[in-house]
């Protein structure tokens, strides 16, 4: 049966999803923001879990990667699509910047993180020629029509963020699966053994980082396209951070897709459910959820998604 | 293959190393004694890489290692095991093997991963877990089937057999010297056990306070005054 869950599942997230929800621009743009803030969650998780970081900066990336893409399409007329590759591309040498850390452990690496964060907001509203300063850039150039589909439009930009995630929790899910996934998991616990039998552990974690701040990038650069309009202060709030991470969290850090399935649920259960209970102060009711996962469930819904499935799974063949 | 020139290492003010010179021939079996404290650790960490000494330089295979990283040694050809089992963890035995021959060998071959476990009497318990699954003689097993996948030329064994009782270490022994002729293989022993030494090791170097104080056969040297002084406390002559 598990054999048939990704294909099915990637079945309703391409064919179903833009059939029943397409129509309404509203749940569609919210679908499409819970998916951008898990394409961060992913790529925070593919670092803490491969790279052994936490990270408190990964809006570091997000922005750079924005920045880049929408400079370079704006600047010299790169095709948004192209912008995409390009601002993971930023964000990853950016993160060549923050490698210094490497040499830091556990929380003062998120603490130096979290700092650079500071440093490309900083740049980003200080360079005014390049990014419009404080004002921001208006106008970012929106995503082409391709074989007759807007992408564009909320639909269209749903797509593309799916397939963003998509590939990004499968590149992360074949490295776990390597010779690499495994080196990087026993790095945490023991190091100096997993150097003396050839594996060199710093280019391992600067290449997570790395990758980490592509998939970021890549996925604030489909951001600053899909919404047109960016400044320092929006591109490297720090809710890129502090969201994707209550999501991991929420959804199960430690697996692949519980980041993911973390952002879907508290996002869309934040803005269609407790928003419209409690119009002011909502967020309090996700922090009490988050909550109540940590206390129930501290490895977070997927795991507990995936006992019932092998429990359905036993159930059905006894 | 392998030689020490003028050794040393220091932390802080005290010398570890004082000067140590030695050479390891190809397919050769040193033994590397002395009391607690003598330096030996050390000086297999010095060679791996693990610590950079203060002077001296090491060559092996012709060329300086001095300034290679552990992870470097390791895909020249040498392989260590460490006096405290460090299986990686969150992966089976079989991984381990793996990890350690993708990454010190280049690539994965399986058949000489399957040789190395039946080698070293690991086959049943391939699958798994390293860290929780293994028995003491195994997890020295595994220590040395790590080494192992990273096809090296020279093995420095750190007291691999240390608490294992007779028959345990005899039969561990043997492993050992099938392993070593299979591979063709150098390999320096740390060890404290005496009669095991003598049996493994045709030569013997014996280090006390980061000296080498005696070298030579073992029935030579572990007549040797200074050797027995260095043993029972007293300072060496």
């Amino acid at each position: 049966m598990k054999r048939f869950l990704v294909p099915a599942a990637l079945a309703v997230a391409y064919v179903a999803v833009p059939l029943a929800f397409g129509g309404n621009p509203y749940v569609m743009g919210l679908i499409v923001a819970a998916l951008t803030i898990g394409g961060i969650a992913v790529a925070w998780a593919l670092l803490g879990n491969l790279g052994g970081m936490v990270s408190f900066g990964h809006a570091a990336f997000f922005g750079v990667g924005s920045y880049t893409s929408a400079v370079l399409s704006m600047k010299l007329g790169v095709p948004p699509l192209a912008g995409l590759l390009l601002g993971g591309l930023g964000a990853a040498i950016a993160s060549i910047a923050t490698m210094p850390a490497l040499r830091l452990k556990g929380p003062y690496f998120a603490l130096a993180i979290l700092a650079y964060a500071h440093i490309f907001q900083i740049l980003a509203t200080e360079m005014t020629g390049v990014t419009g300063g404080a004002g921001g850039l208006l106008s970012i150039p929106r995503f082409p029509t391709l074989l007759g589909v807007d992408l564009g439009s909320k639909t269209g930009g749903y797509i593309i963020i799916l397939t963003i995630v998509v590939l990004s929790a499968a590149a992360y899910a074949a490295i776990r699966r390597s010779a690499w996934g495994l080196a990087l998991k026993a790095m945490h616990d023991t190091e100096i053994a997993t150097r003396v039998i050839g594996v060199p552990s710093t280019h391992l974690k600067a290449a997570m980082l790395a990758l980490s701040a592509f998939i970021t990038g890549v996925v604030g650069a489909f951001n600053a396209h899909f919404i047109n309009f960016l400044e320092p202060d929006y591109a490297f709030s720090g809710a890129w951070t502090v969201l994707p991470i209550a999501a991991a969290i929420f959804g199960g850090y430690r697996t692949v897709w519980g980041p993911v399935i973390g952002a879907l649920t508290i996002y869309l259960l934040d803005q269609l459910v407790f928003k419209e209970l409690m119009p002011h102060g909502h967020q309090f009711v996700l922090g009490m959820l988050l909550v109540g996962m940590i206390l129930l469930s501290p490895g977070g819904l997927a795991p507990i998604l995936g006992r019932r499935l092998e429990g359905g799974q036993r159930h059905a063949h006894a | 293959m392998l030689t020490l020139d003028g050794v040393q290492v220091s932390f802080g003010g005290v010398s570890a190393l004082k000067g140590v010179s030695m050479t390891v021939s190809a397919g050769e079996t040193v033994g590397l004694v002395g009391p607690n404290g003598a330096g030996k650790t050390t000086l297999f960490n010095v060679i791996s890489g693990i610590v950079r000494p203060t002077a001296g330089d090491i060559t092996f295979r012709g060329h300086s290692v001095l300034k290679a990283p552990e992870w470097k040694r390791a895909r020249l050809g040498i392989g260590r095991s460490f006096q405290i089992a460090r299986p990686l963890h969150h992966c089976t035995v079989r991984e381990n093997l793996i990890v350690a021959q993708r990454f010190g060998a280049g690539r994965v071959d399986h058949e000489r991963i399957d040789e190395i476990l039946d080698l070293l009497k690991l086959g049943h318990k391939a699958d798994r877990d390293a860290v929780s699954e293994l028995a003491l003689t195994e997890h020295k097993a595994l220590e040395v089937g790590k080494a192992l996948a990273t096809n090296p030329h020279l093995l420095l064994l750190d007291e691999v057999l240390a608490g294992l009782e007779t028959n345990g270490k005899r039969a561990f022994m043997e492993q050992l010297a099938l392993v070593r002729d299979r591979f063709n293989l150098a390999m320096v022993v740390i060890e404290h056990d005496i009669p095991t030494i003598s049996a493994l090791c045709p030569r013997v170097v014996v280090l006390n306070f980061g000296e080498i104080i005696a070298e030579g056969n073992p029935g030579a040297v572990f007549r040797d005054p200074n050797v027995v002084r260095s043993y029972t406390g007293e300072a060496a002559a």
